[in-house]
């Protein structure tokens, strides 16, 4: 197991909300969710910066959105 | 990154003794260049001799193509992505790559976080479906061990996902996954996923196994 190490975190209670909703939807604990938001903004960040767009598919309409990030 | 490295124990196929391994939590320099040095000609002598016999194309082995160094290089610092590797009598004798950012499909743990397996290889002489008899045995399902452990560890509960070459279709059966048929989505390869249940049950055969 990789060594890790603790941090406190402010969070306000609508971001609590958020992250106790989903730690309960996705099965995972709240630092798993933590965790698994930095991995996937580091991995989205590394292709915005590579030139690449993230876009949204509608399933059924195939319409599609770009998720514009800053 | 300090590389996390365990004890694990294959089997000489020649000898029927146990021989000690190391399964690294990464793919390292050492690894490519067994992989460059070592794994390409050995494959390359098979894909020779399968051409001489006339074998066809469709059963050749599917990831003859795979080049590690590239899959390796792509996915470099990303916190996403993860390596495994085994090394054992000095060589590299087996290789995965995971993905910590899909989400399951099985209907009873659809949209949660699990471990999904990009791609795992074992070296071209451990391989049986190459023809010869394999050296090692128990690479492949050391690998998966890693990723279903890893699965544990970062709270995914043993959830694992991945698309298997059509040659390993039963092994992921045999080890007790769901097959999700076919995936239109992705080259047609069928979708297997080890539920937490499962991977329970699992590491349950494994422990068994080994005593």
């Amino acid at each position: 197991m990789t060594a890790k190490r603790t941090m406190t975190l402010n969070l306000t209670d609508a971001e609590m909300r958020v992250l106790d909703e989903l730690s309960a939807r996705k099965d995972i604990t709240k630092t798993a969710v933590l965790r698994q938001a930095l991995r996937l903004y580091q991995t989205i960040d590394a292709r915005v910066e590579k030139g690449e767009k993230l876009l949204f598919e509608n399933d059924a309409t195939k319409e599609k959105a770009e998720l514009m990030l800053l | 990154m300090t590389v996390n490295v365990s004890k694990i124990y294959l089997l000489d196929v020649a000898t029927d003794g146990s021989v000690e391994a190391e399964l690294r939590d990464a793919i390292e320099q050492a690894q490519l260049d067994d992989w460059q040095t070592k794994w390409r000609p050995a494959l390359l002598t098979t894909l020779q001799e399968l051409v001489r016999k006339g074998v066809p194309f469709d059963q050749w082995p599917q990831s003859w193509h795979w080049d590690w160094s590239k899959k390796t290089a792509r996915v470099q610092g990303l916190l996403a992505f993860r390596g495994f590797s085994i090394v054992a009598q000095g060589e590299t004798q087996g290789l995965a790559q995971v993905d910590l950012t899909k989400a399951a499909r099985e209907a009873n743990q659809r949209g949660k976080p699990l471990v999904y397996l990009e791609y795992l290889e074992v070296a071209p002489w451990n391989r049986p479906d190459l023809g010869n008899a394999p050296r090692l045995r128990g690479v492949g399902t050391a690998l998966i061990t890693a990723a279903v452990a890893l699965s544990e560890d970062e709270g995914f509960k043993g959830r694992l996902g991945l698309h298997s070459l059509p040659q390993a279709d039963n092994f992921y059966r045999k080890i007790g996954m769901t097959d999700l048929g076919q995936d239109a989505a992705y080259q047609n390869l069928r979708y297997f996923e080890m539920t937490s249940e499962q991977a329970r049950a699992f590491f349950e055969k494994e422990e068994n196994d080994e005593t």
